[in-house]
């Protein structure tokens, strides 16, 4: 197609909505009500994620060393652990180093509660070991527990799997809302292509007649589609940006939310989203639409 | 009469058309029609002009024979080629066919901007075309500012603006009034004399008798009349 072409029929397709002002605006504001929708699913699955995530890191699992055993060795034993399969981290922590962490958990109390301890650490050297995959937990923990030097393992057995199956329901039931939003924003842009192109059958009888190309009559219904999807997903955006402050600034008055995610970190990912939704959903919504109308012809279209 | 020597333009070798509702409407037609023809269509109310039309565009495909028009052979002539084909010939309706919300001018200009024509191009063309018609003065109206007649002669110049090499004109009279009618037909001999072919289906017999023409006369999908080599007297 030639650049005038496209030019002219860009301009077609911006005078069409124009013209079916109130169906566009109808059609951008369901659009929106979909990406809000599916915009709370990602940023509430970002947040908890964040939250498990935290969860996560809390050294789940805890290796301890047999007694007797020099530093440079347990170093070493450490280092095997690292080596393993679905190990993210391995952290080395010294007796001296471990003694200390458990006297600050409990404050001012520690001095009276721990006097036994007074000259002699009875804690052994540990790793504190994290996992890529807590799908793998028990297999990885077991091969943990093989290595030379070490003498047991205190994991989070309880912790881990619950981390991990509310990770995994919330991105089911994620997959499930945006896959059934995308197709509820796909229908409101074919519906809409579908009421502009009843009121243009006459226009699209002579282009038919004078030799216009499927493409050419296409072209204005999908800049069309595209625009009410970019419109939805800037508004969309901007929604989003104001409620999320809103939001986080009233839970702020009542709770911590250091922990939240800041909306600047997925501004650019989900305004992607939302514009290829949109772009994919105008193009391929008025394509639906148009499919079969076009495959008719002249008098028979017009009566269609 | 006028009939030019050389390969047909418009070639129909036994065709018959009938519809999914079993209507035969077209029954093992021949017709040649050559560069330069004027040629009327003429028939009662079902006899089988509209699908003549139809066939001839590619808007229906004949269940036999074969279909020839301007080089393109309709059984092969694949689905991104029918624009090409539409292309080489105007066709204008019965009912104009004109888009109200376009002034006289873009109704005109729309068959160059399918074509992808410079908008230099498209005024050069356009203005043309509206004084062959005799409407250079009113490029700026809607077409509900026009009358019939007028309507009738912005859907001929939308026909000829793309330099056709044949017009089809369905009906371009009927909603017209009888001077009007006259008048139209008088354009189209006057395109037809700059050598576009033209095949026009009208019902209307006291113009075909008044334009001494060929004349196809179809009956219940089958041609009964054809003066083509100088026959056909009523």
């Amino acid at each position: 197609m030639k650049l005038r072409s496209i030019k002219y029929l860009t301009v077609e397709g911006l005078k069409n909505m124009w013209v079916n002002r109130l169906m566009s605006i109808a059609s951008i504001a369901v659009l929106i009500a979909c990406m809000l929708l599916m915009g709370a699913a990602i940023i509430f699955s970002l947040n908890v994620d964040k939250a498990l995530g935290v969860l996560r890191d809390q050294s789940i699992v805890m290796v301890y060393m047999q007694d007797g055993r020099s530093e440079v060795e347990n170093k070493a034993t450490a280092n095997t652990i690292r080596d393993l399969d679905n190990v993210k981290e391995a952290t080395f922590v010294p007796q001296a180093e471990g003694l200390e962490s458990l006297l600050d958990t409990f404050g001012e109390d520690a001095e009276s509660l721990f006097t036994f301890v007074e000259g002699e650490n009875p804690l052994p050297d540990a790793v504190q070991v994290k996992l890529d995959d807590l799908n793998r937990f028990d297999a990885t923990v077991s091969a943990i527990q093989k290595v030379e030097g070490v003498d047991s393992v205190n994991s989070m057995r309880e912790t881990a799997m619950r981390v991990n199956s509310i990770s995994r329901l919330i991105n089911i039931a994620g997959f499930w809302i945006i896959g059934l939003l995308i197709i509820t924003a796909l229908v409101i842009i074919s519906n809409t292509i579908r009421i502009t192109m009843n009121s243009r059958k006459l226009e699209i009888s002579i282009m038919k007649a004078v030799g216009a190309t499927n493409n050419f009559i296409r072209f204005p219904f999908v800049v069309e589609g595209v625009v009410l999807g970019v419109a939805a997903a800037g508004i969309t955006m901007v929604i989003i940006y104001f409620v999320y402050k809103a939001v986080l600034g009233a839970i702020q008055e009542s709770m911590m939310t250091q922990g939240a995610v800041p909306f600047t970190s997925f501004m650019w990912p989900l305004l992607g989203i939302f514009l290829l939704l949109g772009v994919l959903a105008g193009a391929i919504g008025s394509l639906i639409s148009l499919g079969k109308y076009l495959r008719k012809e002249g008098s028979e279209f017009r009566a269609y | 009469m006028q009939t030019a020597a050389g390969a047909p333009i418009i070639e129909f070798k036994g065709v018959s058309k009938t519809y999914t509702t079993g209507t035969h409407a077209l029954k093992d037609i021949n017709i040649k029609i050559y560069k330069g023809d004027f040629v009327f269509v003429v028939g009662a109310s079902g006899a089988g002009k509209s699908t003549f039309i139809k066939l001839m565009i590619h808007e229906e495909a004949p269940n036999t024979g074969e279909i020839i028009v301007n080089g393109f052979r309709m059984s092969e002539i694949r689905r991104s080629q029918v624009p090409l084909l539409r292309r080489t010939m105007g066709i204008v309706f019965q009912d104009f066919r004109l888009i109200p919300t376009m002034n006289v001018f873009d109704n005109v200009a729309f068959t160059l901007r399918v074509v992808g024509a410079s908008s230099r191009e498209i005024r050069k063309k356009v203005t043309a075309a509206l004084s062959v018609v005799g409407l250079g003065n009113k490029s700026r109206m809607f077409p509900a500012e026009l009358s019939g007649g007028e309507q009738q002669r912005v859907g001929l110049a939308r026909a000829i603006v793309n330099n056709p090499s044949m017009i089809i004109a369905d009906e371009p009279t009927g909603n017209v009034d009888p001077n009007m009618s006259y008048e139209i037909v008088e354009l189209l001999t006057e395109i037809n004399r700059r050598g576009t072919t033209v095949v026009m289906v009208t019902h209307e017999h006291q113009l075909v008798r008044d334009f001494n023409r060929r004349v196809i006369m179809l009956e219940n999908g089958t041609i009964v009349a054809d003066n083509a080599d100088g026959g056909l007297e009523s």
